[in-house]
């Protein structure tokens, strides 16, 4: 075997577990909106995802009460992710636009940005609650 | 017994913009007489994203974010060309541990877009268990980078100055193991790619690139490599904590004692980059000083010293697949007054027309590959202001740059 | 002359043949991409997914391409589904007798094995496309390329056990009923064995898997053959591709392992019969492991000009040191107890 070296390899993987983290669930379900609804009720369950490493950057976490309304947050947004309401002199940041990079929490300076662990973000509607940081 | 010898006539066959065996669009004619290709031609130019524009539109501290996001492979590559160029101009001092965190990140990159390639390669050859494997091989690497810098794939690790994070001493394991993981897998992986026949049968001797050719051509990174040429901007323009770091570059005689060009060497040449990048992470682990990793912690005080900047610079950095351009001037404003990127891709494209031509259809995937060509960090979009249409040679070419060298020199 | 009474039977068997080839072929399929993935450490869709699929491509639209011939465009699926269900009609089950096991032999079943590939490359032809051009293309000078190993195993087997003086050497029942390994010496053996491995290199040619996957070369000709077929068509050649798994697999068991169980051990009647379908089954999928499954995991995919000088010189090679072998068996009875 030594001119398909690979075959050796693949018979010893065969008695070996498989290497995909079966996330959410072995097989697909046929309707993931059901399937969720049964991990909720304690009929299925549910193969949890990777774990994020620490200091992840995921969706933004925003304390809304340190906030001085400077707009530092918006000036070095990337993406336009960030508005600053002059009536309330906050800043709501839209997720669907966020691009994850953190610039915004390195820059405000009362440190009210955070970056969670939060990745499960996607959903067909971008305007959805979830997804409008204020 | 080919189907070459039954049927003469040429015939067109139309390959992309999308098509399985590209991974990128570009379109391909090719004229083919039986299996055989007589004649091809290519017309890249199928994506814009209009990011030089977006980048003209924001200031320094913004564009690195978006530099991140010129190729998915080559995260960090395209911004450390931004921000060498950058900090040419603002005149900033970059810390030498950032200068290693940098590079070690740069080759945590290269690894990992290595190996994507050889899985992709491998998949080009319809051998798809070599895929899965170095993919998961590939896994381990993507888990380090996600670690030091929180993310798989858009690093945002550096900005003008720097880097955001430093690597602190828990990590320093988490890296080793994963070099003492690869180093173990290396020589399986050669043995899987190389010793192969069915592989070895494929990818010898087909799309050769002669070294005159990559030498004319000016091709760059692996592509040139495995044509004997040697070039490697870590070596023969060290950057960063590249001065400092021993890096050879890596030839495929090194590994079968002779030079083909052939998409066979290609994969010796990366492979074997893998290697050496695990030793270039090393030599950094050890050499890497204590201090600062930013010559400016605050980003608003950065902000300033980039809108006070002004002058023109370039910034060279070796990508996984070549070398890798920036060119920015700033004139004392917020943005950039003009930005330009030129992709490793951009210098490598050409080398197709003598790789392919002569060669089957079946092998048009793998040779396509072989550059490992990214063109969504080449296609640039040309705006031609009224019907002004100019074709420049390369005698007019050469003209005007020595013009241009003569005003510079007054 | 064929009665009334057998007429009927003929046509029950050939609908529950039918069902069976479809519903095994899609199983067997199942069961490789399975396996396929396990090797490359995935883990792979259901076991029921082919009949998922199969299901999705016949409530999907069957789009005709505008310059294709509508007619063979659309008859080649069903030639090749049909053409591949009859081969099965003259293939042992377990220790099923084959329905028309009387009025042909495995010289018959070797020409019949030619219309589903004829029937892609009619379809390849009437679709229009310069891929599927080139996949027929490619497809004939496969077809071209693995008759001559295949023939080679065909005719040695039969020419063995007619030297051992069995009556009609090329009917699949003389065949099973006289394994090749119980009649040859060991010479004879030897020479079996390198038939079986010219049979199991023909079977993913035939099959159109990697290696020799040319005619389909997702990555080169984006499925080639089958380029522009969609919906309902597809459907028919895939099912057809399912059944195609057994049949290769079937003559394989039944030409080198024709063993069952109830010959082994005695079962009361009615068990033995599912014992032997079930002993036969793990055959089956014993075979298209080592033949489909692994090959066509641990392989690159060869250049069609490979594709040819593999069968022609290599496994023609070896196909015809296996006659050889084997009639030298037969001519020096004694060899082995000589030796
Ligand atoms: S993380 Fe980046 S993209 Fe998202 S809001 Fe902050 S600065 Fe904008
Ligand atoms: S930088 Fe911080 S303090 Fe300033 S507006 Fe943004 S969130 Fe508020």
């Amino acid at each position: 075997m030594s001119s398909l070296p690979m075959i050796p390899e693949l018979l010893r993987q065969l008695m070996r577990k498989p290497a995909t983290n079966l996330f959410p669930a072995k097989y697909l379900p046929p309707s993931v909106t059901e399937f969720l609804q049964s991990v909720a009720s304690g009929k299925a369950h549910l193969t949890p995802p990777v774990e994020t490493p620490p200091r992840f950057r995921g969706k933004i976490e925003y304390q809304r009460d340190g906030c001085i309304g400077c707009g530092l947050c918006v000036k070095v947004c990337p993406s336009h992710a960030i508005e600053l309401l002059p009536e309330t002199k906050r800043i709501r940041i839209w997720v669907d636009q966020c691009i994850f990079c953190s610039q915004c929490t390195d820059i405000c300076p009362k440190g009210g940005l955070h970056m969670t662990d939060a990745f499960l973000l996607a959903t067909e509607d971008r305007y959805e609650e979830n997804l409008i940081v204020e | 017994m080919s189907e070459g010898s039954g049927r003469k006539a040429p015939y067109i066959i139309p390959i992309g913009p999308t098509h399985p065996a590209l991974k990128e669009p570009v379109m391909f004619t090719f004229e083919m007489e039986g299996e055989m290709i007589k004649e091809v031609d290519f017309a890249p130019g199928q994506a814009h994203r209009g990011i030089e524009w977006m980048g003209m539109r924001r200031n320094p501290v913004q564009i690195v974010h978006l530099t991140d996001r010129i190729c998915g492979i080559c995260g960090v590559s395209h911004t450390f060309a931004f921000a060498r160029a950058v900090e040419q101009i603002a005149e900033i001092e970059v810390p030498e541990r950032a200068d290693y965190i940098r590079a070690l990140i740069a080759e945590f990159e290269r690894i990992q877009s290595h190996l994507l390639w050889a899985g992709v390669a491998a998949h080009e050859l319809g051998f798809d268990s070599l895929l899965h494997l170095t993919w998961r091989v590939r896994e381990q690497s993507m888990d380090v980078i996600e670690n030091l810098t929180g993310n798989r794939v858009n690093y945002g690790i550096i900005q003008v100055g720097g880097v955001r994070r430093d690597i602190v001493p828990e990590q320093h394991q988490v890296i080793e193991d994963c070099l003492n993981a690869y180093e173990g897998v290396i020589s399986k992986l050669l043995e899987l790619f190389l010793d192969d026949r069915s592989i070895a049968l494929r990818c010898r001797d087909v799309g050769v690139l002669s070294h005159r050719e990559a030498l004319e051509l000016c091709t760059v990174g692996p592509t040139a490599r495995a044509s004997g040429v040697n070039v490697d901007l870590r070596q023969d323009y060290p950057y960063s904590a590249y001065g400092d770091l021993d890096v050879r570059t890596i030839l495929p005689d090194q590994y079968a004692g002779e030079t083909r060009g052939d998409v066979y060497d290609r994969i010796v040449v990366r492979l074997l980059e893998v290697g050496q990048s695990c030793g270039i992470i090393r030599q950094c682990l050890d050499a890497m000083p204590a201090g600062e990793v930013t010559a400016e912690p605050k980003i608003a005080k950065l902000l300033a010293i980039c809108k006070k900047a002004s002058g023109e610079a370039i910034g060279r950095v070796e990508a996984p697949r070549g070398e890798c351009f920036h060119y920015v001037r700033m004139e004392a404003q917020e943005a950039p007054h003009s930005w330009k990127v030129k992709a490793s891709s951009y210098s490598n494209l050409m080398s197709w027309i003598p790789m392919l031509r002569g060669e089957q259809i079946a092998d048009i995937p793998i040779i396509v590959a072989s550059i490992d060509p990214c063109l969504s960090c080449t296609d640039r979009v040309a705006v031609i202001r009224g019907q002004r249409r100019d074709i420049l040679s390369k005698e007019e070419l050469h003209r005007l740059s020595v013009e241009a060298t003569r005003r510079l020199q007054v | 002359m064929i009665g009334s009474w057998e007429l009927a039977f003929i046509v029950l068997s050939a609908i529950i043949v039918t069902i069976y080839g479809i519903v095994v072929g899609l199983f067997l399929l199942g069961v490789d991409r399975k396996l396929a993935a396990h090797m490359q450490a995935r883990v792979g869709p259901p076991i029921r997914q082919p009949f998922i699929d199969f299901r999705k491509l016949l409530i999907k639209e069957n789009v005709i391409p505008e310059n294709a011939i509508p007619w063979i465009f659309n008859l080649a699926p069903v030639m090749s589904l049909a053409s591949s269900i009859v081969i099965l009609l003259y293939l042992p089950i377990g220790s099923i007798y084959p329905p028309l096991g009387a009025y042909g032999d495995l010289i018959l079943v070797m020409y019949l094995l030619t219309i589903p590939a004829l029937c892609m490359v009619a379809g390849g032809f009437a679709s229009g496309s310069p891929y599927a051009s080139v996949g027929a293309q490619r497809e004939m000078v496969t077809m071209i390329a693995y008759e001559f190993p295949l023939a080679i195993v065909v005719v040695a087997v039969a020419w063995r056990l007619a030297a051992a003086g069995i009556q009609d050497p090329f009917t699949l029942g003389s065949i099973a009923a006289y394994p090749l390994w119980s009649v040859a010496g060991p010479l004879g053996i030897i020479g079996g064995l390198l038939l079986l491995l010219v049979m199991a290199a023909v079977t993913p040619a035939e099959l159109s898997r990697i290696p020799f996957d040319t005619q389909e070369a997702e990555t080169e000709l984006a499925g080639g053959l089958l380029v522009e077929y969609s919906g309902k068509n597809l459907a028919m050649f895939y099912l057809s591709q399912g059944v195609k798994t057994l049949v290769m697999a079937a003559i394989a068991v039944a030409v080198f392992i024709p063993w069952n169980l109830s010959s082994i051990v005695t079962l009361p009647e009615g068990v033995a019969l599912v014992a032997d379908l079930l002993f036969f089954l793990g055959k089956v999928i014993l075979v298209m492991f080592f033949s489909v499954s692994l090959v066509r995991v641990a392989m690159a995919r060869f250049q069609i000009n490979r594709v040819v000088s593999v069968f022609w010189m290599y496994l023609g090679l070896i196909g015809l040191v296996g006659l050889l072998l084997l009639m030298a068996d037969a001519a020096l009875p004694a060899a082995g107890v000589l030796a």
